[in-house]
């Protein structure tokens, strides 16, 4: 980082953090909301009544219910008993594990695939590529996940496959890459990610600063890198955390993976409020994170950005 | 932060002429599929099907396709799977058009107070997209689940509203290529009201083909979700078909080698998400000029 972006960074983050604190504000309205609305009055089993001279109007019980969540108390689950917090922080990070190896993946099989058709255009095995990662795009994730255990099981006698006991046995880590690699192909993100890549590097290439480099000599990837590659990469990468977010609720329940999303489709099973309300909170925060690191990089790169 | 490519609308050429073939591939392909879904879905509505699909045959339990009697062969239950697949479109071909509408209208409305009116808006409109894109749409379904009831309108109207940012960035963009272009500018000089710049200057002449584009795009996100759901359970229950309960209960059938009941709805769910998607894509390329040479 140069220094001259030090203090615009600096300045941003601050901005930035301000807009998501208000984003994170909006979504905890947005999750009171349906609460509130829902038949049963989940609030009263969150904690949240007069009994505890908690005033019957909609503003007072948001003011009781946010103070609860900013204390990290999201209350007990209705099935398990146990708080919430701990226990999603314990599955969290299993879903963290997921999603960033899933991001991972699909970005090493996206970059190749972008950066050699943004360079050398529409060639036949250009083509094939882009096609081919439409078709994985289209995959249902679910299907999939079958093949993959199928095969597996079948063709490498590799079994048990994902549970919350084979992480500790020898060589566990080798199972928890296929679920990785399913949700890394087939949620449906690499489609779009080699177009967005694609669209934007050529984009670049193409521009005057480019054709000057090109001239004289100068390496032109070390040119294109930032505004080419490093700004929509980060781009596409918060932009699809909540779409793999989605699509770990189906594969953690496919390999019956200890995750959040396993625990938001039990509790939505179980209308286990405290349950799917903090799995939506987290995922929320999740999101914001991964855009403000966006926002970070994007400063980071291009200082002119934190003057708009 | 969403960036709007726009190219230069100086078109000498016929559209035909000036197509990349590919893109003709894809878009012959996409309307392919949504003649054969929306035939398909008349068929349904009409009950026009082989078989009866909930009818089951112990003679003829997973019957391989192309079976006399039976084209795409038969299920666990030996029901007839080509029946199954046509009705199975009911389950999301409605909610999937009620989840465009909202899209299309919501968004279009967020998108002409943000760009037309701007200001205050502007902000509002950029801090709602930003919220709602905050959330996993699958988890806030979830929650909309568990509060209320599963119930796939109540899930498509949460597929609507999450989908408006999308359109009403599309519109502010459009609207600021306009202005840009001092064409609203030039519209207001000729002394036509607001409604008539907004509804036909803005939407239909300038706004129309890539609202298609983003209808297309959100059935295609709406069958992912309607299927996702009824795979997990939450959505149309045995024995009513919907693709997503074929491939959940094919698939205790799956690890024993018998592949198609499974296979076969999974293999529509694919062709039909590939169709609306090279649709939407295609068309992007050959009316929006996305695609460089």
């Amino acid at each position: 980082m140069k220094l001259s972006a030090v203090k615009p960074v600096s300045r941003v983050l601050v901005r930035e953090l301000a807009v998501t604190a208000l984003l994170l504000a909006g979504v905890s309205v947005v999750v009171f909301a349906i609460l509130y609305l829902a038949p049963g009055d989940p609030l009263r089993a969150l904690g949240v009544s007069e009994a505890q001279g908690v005033p019957r109007t909609w503003h007072g019980q948001y003011a009781a219910w946010f103070a609860r969540v900013l204390q990290g108390d999201f209350g007990a689950s209705f099935r398990t008993g146990l708080p919430v917090l701990p226990e999603l922080a314990r599955v969290g990070a299993n879903t963290l594990y997921l999603t960033l190896g899933a991001l991972a993946l699909t970005l090493a099989i996206a970059v190749p695939i972008a950066v050699h058709a943004a360079a050398h255009g529409d060639t036949a095995g250009n083509t094939a590529a882009t096609i081919a990662a439409y078709i994985v795009s289209a995959v249902p994730v679910f299907w999939f996940g079958y093949i993959v255990v199928y095969v597996f099981i079948h063709q490498f006698g590799m079994f048990p496959l994902i549970s919350g006991t084979a992480t500790r046995q020898q060589h566990a880590w080798l199972y928890s890459l296929v679920p990785i690699l399913v949700l890394g192909t087939a949620s449906g993100t690499l489609s779009e990610m080699v177009r967005h890549l694609r669209e934007e590097l050529s984009r670049v290439l193409a521009e005057d600063y480019i054709r000057t480099a090109r001239a004289k000599g100068a390496p032109v990837w070390r040119h294109a890198f930032k505004e080419g590659f490093l700004i929509p990469a980060t781009e596409i990468m918060s932009a699809k955390i909540p779409f793999l977010l989605g699509g770990a609720v189906i594969v953690e329940q496919v390999f019956n993976w200890p995750g959040m999303g396993r625990m938001a489709w039990q509790a939505a099973q179980d209308r286990d409020f405290p349950v799917i309300m903090g799995v939506a909170l987290v995922a929320a925060a999740f999101v914001r994170l991964g855009n403000l690191a966006q926002r970070v990089v994007f400063t980071a790169v291009n200082p002119r950005a934190s003057k708009e | 932060m969403r960036r709007y490519v726009q190219a230069e609308n100086v078109y000498a050429l016929p559209l035909l002429q000036r197509a990349n073939p590919l893109d003709l591939v894809y878009v012959g392909y996409g309307l392919a599929i949504v003649a054969l879904v929306f035939v398909s879905y008349l068929i349904g509505t009409l009950g026009w099907l082989p078989h009866d699909p909930r009818a089951m045959n112990v003679a003829l339990i997973n019957a391989a396709p192309f079976t006399p009697g039976h084209l795409l062969g038969t299920d666990f239950l030996g029901r007839d799977l080509q029946s199954r697949l046509i009705l199975g479109i009911q389950a999301y071909f409605l909610p999937g058009l009620l989840a465009i509408a909202i899209s299309l209208v919501g968004g279009s409305v967020l998108g002409i107070l943000a760009g037309y009116r701007g200001g205050g808006w502007e902000i509002l409109v950029s801090y709602f997209s930003n919220l709602l894109d905050s959330f996993p749409r699958l988890v806030l379904i979830l929650l909309v689940i568990a509060a209320f009831k599963p119930d796939i309108y109540y899930v498509m109207v949460v597929v609507g509203i999450t989908g408006m940012p999308v359109i009403a960035n599309l519109v502010a963009g459009k609207i600021a290529f306009l202005r840009q272009k001092s064409f609203i500018e030039a519209a207001h000089a000729l002394g036509l009201p607001a409604h008539t710049v907004i509804l036909k200057h803005i939407l239909w002449l300038n706004c129309r083909a890539p609202l298609v584009i983003q209808a297309t795009l959100g059935m295609a996100e709406a069958i992912l979700i309607e299927t996702s759901l009824s795979y997990l359970g939450f959505g149309v229950q045995e024995p009513t078909p919907s693709w997503g309960n074929m491939v959940q209960a094919g698939s205790n059938y799956f690890l024993q080698g018998n592949f198609w009941p499974s296979t076969a709805p999974a293999l529509a769910i694919l062709a039909t998400i590939l169709g609306f998607q090279l649709l939407g894509d295609g068309l992007n390329n050959l009316l929006e000029g996305k695609r460089r040479a």
